[in-house]
């Protein structure tokens, strides 16, 4: 068991312009499960890779527990990865490719196939030890892949978008059996996802990275609720967060015509510079209003999902001259009162479900 | 949406379609007329392959049955076996075996390790990957008879740069034609030199075909380069090793220019004392140094059949291997 630190560590590839990963600075508690998301490219698997050995680091440095592991070979790390594409030795059977690390360290033979033995019940692994992976469904393969980690005991284990090859629903299962397993294991966990929802389920904490850059590290309520940014605020929740920047004129900001209220102490320091701000609401934190209140929106689409029905609606142009884009809205409702296509529907935002963010430093205001 | 028992899809569904009626066997023939162009498109090779391949192999072995002499083909008379019995009584023969075998064990075996260490290093990041894979293929595009006349030279009694250099460290000049094992071990170096590259990369293409997350999982249960190497390289390697060894056999039996080029006077002899007569030399030595085309063509035969049970071997030790792995 112990800490993982990642203190300013950064990695630049040959030949990039910007760092892949650039000052990342992440405390990670003892059995902790910390969920790295963000979309392709954001530098997510480079950091695990980083800290799995995989990686060079460029800058800064990585610690498990209180131990410098920079330089460490990765063998020297005391971890473990599970791979996205699970990386099982094709020609040895699922019994050799969990023992193999094992076998690699010297150790002995009985207490090899004791420890195989214990991590195949968990997985419910043991009428499959004698069958190669190919002879394996997408499932057990990727159980396969974990018994490998969890047979060697060790002091981290990082998992690499290690849902990414099953169906959905298999996905689903899966995700919180792994989450079960972790918690009772108790080993700190490093799990990389660009799937948001994987994310919020999974994790204790969640880091939301772009561009090699780490934007919030917080627990996935935290992030619902208060996302330090408009790039978390429009990543995490499904469907994402509404975003629009508006004209700040006196108690809100003006949209389609109509005021959106803001509070006076965030509109102020929002539209300070430039005199609009930028607010965000959540399609769930939407209701519907009386005609001459609200917010204008005319219904493009109407997806009905039995449970809510969501209304993809435009947000018309200001009519003051002072003409913004127009924009996106997604509307969550009722599916029985759900508003026809055309129709024009007027919104407000539920008390204290409004995020306020600076139009230029796309910050946050509180 | 309602569901309307008028719905042509329920109602085709609701009544199965009729049986079809059936239908008259197949015949091959017409299976033959239906897939007509399918054979037209493969006769071009067949009919080359029946010309060039198949009808010389049923005429050596005809011939083989006969008593022939090169200067009066249209003369041969039938002996049956005899010329299979005489050559199982030849001493000549075993020698030639013994030859073609200890030259085959003594080039295939160093040539195929060397290629799998070669592809090995080839395989990481090298500065000027290329230059190394093409320069690796040269012996092969070098033809045999510049090669071995070079190799000739090299290994030469009083003037070669081997012995000079043997002398130059302190040892005594040898006499690598004149010796048997000697002259075995030249022409196997001959050999390797020529084929090694060859082998390496097609062990290289096999190599990159090989997914990095293998490694790297290996890497992170701490196995060594070597290690790696031993448990991931070598098992998925295993069925391309298996067609360089089966290639390697068949050219090792069927050995032929480097023995007759190497003595340096175009004997067929395969030395004074066919030290390093190999199976290919003695065929041409009884059919065209002694005209004895039926004993020629029993050798080839014999080659032909030596080639079937070793790659048969092989095959059979491969799939009870696969089969125990299962």
């Amino acid at each position: 068991m112990a800490t993982v630190t990642f203190d300013s560590a950064t990695r630049m590839y040959p030949k990039a312009d910007r760092p892949a990963v650039d000052n990342l600075d992440l405390e990670i508690g003892d059995g902790e499960f910390l969920v790295l998301v963000g979309p392709s490219g954001c530098g997510k698997s480079t950091s695990l890779r980083m800290l799995a050995g995989l990686e060079e680091i460029d800058a800064g440095s990585i610690r498990i527990g209180d131990r410098d592991v920079s330089d460490a070979p990765p063998k020297d790390r005391d971890i473990a990865m599970v791979f996205q594409n699970y990386a099982l030795y094709p020609h040895m059977t699922v019994e050799q490719n969990m023992g193999f690390a094992l076998k690699i360290a010297g150790v002995a033979k009985d207490e090899i196939g004791r420890r195989v033995a214990e991590a195949a019940k968990i997985l419910d692994l043991e009428d499959y030890l004698l069958r190669r992976p190919k002879a394996l469904s997408g499932g057990q393969r990727q159980r396969v892949a974990m018994g490998r980690a969890i047979v060697r005991n060790p002091q981290v284990f990082l998992m690499d978008e290690p849902l990414s090859n099953l169906d959905a629903k298999l996905r689903v299962q899966t995700r919180t059996q792994i989450a079960a397993l972790q918690r009772r294991l108790a080993v700190t966990t490093v799990y990389v996802t660009h799937d948001q929802v994987e994310a919020m389920t999974m994790g204790d904490r969640v880091a939301v990275l772009r561009d090699g850059v780490l934007q919030q590290c917080d627990t996935p309520g935290a992030l619902y609720e208060r996302p330090a940014n408009t790039f978390v605020a429009g990543f995490i929740g499904s469907p994402a967060m509404n975003v629009v920047t508006g004209p700040a004129v006196d108690g809100g900001v003006r949209l389609a015509g109509a005021v959106l209220p803001v509070p006076r102490e965030k509109l102020a320091r929002a539209a300070a510079g430039t005199g609009r701000v930028t607010v965000g609401f959540r399609p769930e934190s939407l209701e519907t209003a009386p005609p001459g209140e609200g917010v204008p929106v005319v219904v493009n689409v109407v997806e009905q999902l039995g449970s809510d029905a969501f209304l993809y609606a435009t947000l018309g142009a200001d009519d003051d001259g002072d003409v913004l884009h127009t924009a996106d809205v997604v509307v969550r409702t009722e599916p029985r009162t759900a508003a026809a296509v055309g129709e024009t529907v007027h919104l407000r935002v539920r008390e204290d479900c409004l995020h306020v963010f600076d139009p230029v430093t796309q910050l946050r205001v509180d | 949406m309602t569901i309307a028992s008028d719905d042509p899809r329920v109602a085709a569904a609701a009544a199965p379609p009729p049986a079809p009626p059936p239908g008259p066997p197949v015949r091959r023939r017409r299976r033959l007329t239906r897939n007509r162009w399918g054979y037209a498109y493969v006769a071009p090779f067949f009919v080359l392959f029946a010309c060039f391949s198949l009808y010389p192999f049923l005429y050596t072995a005809w011939i083989s049955l006969h008593e022939v002499r090169l200067s009066d083909i249209d003369g041969a008379e039938f002996v049956g076996l005899g010329n299979y019995t005489a050559l199982l009584q030849n001493e000549f023969f075993w020698n030639a075996a013994r030859n073609t075998l200890t030259i085959g064990v003594l080039s295939t075996v160093p040539q195929l390790a060397m290629a799998l260490g070669l592809a090995h290093l080839l395989n990481y990041k090298l500065r000027g990957r290329t230059f190394y894979r093409v320069a690796m293929l040269m012996p092969y595009a070098t033809s045999i008879a510049a090669a071995t006349l070079v190799f000739a030279q090299l290994f030469g009694h009083d003037y070669g740069l081997i012995n000079t250099l043997l002398e130059a460290v302190g040892f005594d000049r040898v006499d690598w034609e004149s010796g048997t094992w000697t002259s075995q071990f030249a022409i196997s170096v001959i050999v390797t030199w020529r084929w090694t590259g060859y082998n390496a990369l097609i062990y290289l293409a096999a190599m990159q075909a090989i997914p990095g997350d293998l490694y790297e999982a290996a890497t992170l249960d701490g196995a060594s380069r070597w290690q790696q190497f031993l448990h991931v390289t070598i098992p998925a390697l295993k069925p391309t090793i298996l067609f360089t060894i089966v290639v390697s056999t068949i050219g090792a039996v069927q050995l032929f220019g480097e023995p007759l080029l190497f003595s340096g006077n175009g004997m067929t002899s395969g030395g004074v004392s066919n030290q390093y007569q190999t199976l290919g030399l003695l065929m041409y030595d009884q059919g065209w140094t002694n005209f004895h085309l039926g004993q020629a063509a029993a050798t080839a035969w014999a080659m032909f059949l030596i080639i079937l049970v070793v790659v048969g071997g092989y095959a059979l030790l491969a799939r009870r291997r696969a089969r125990a792995e299962r």
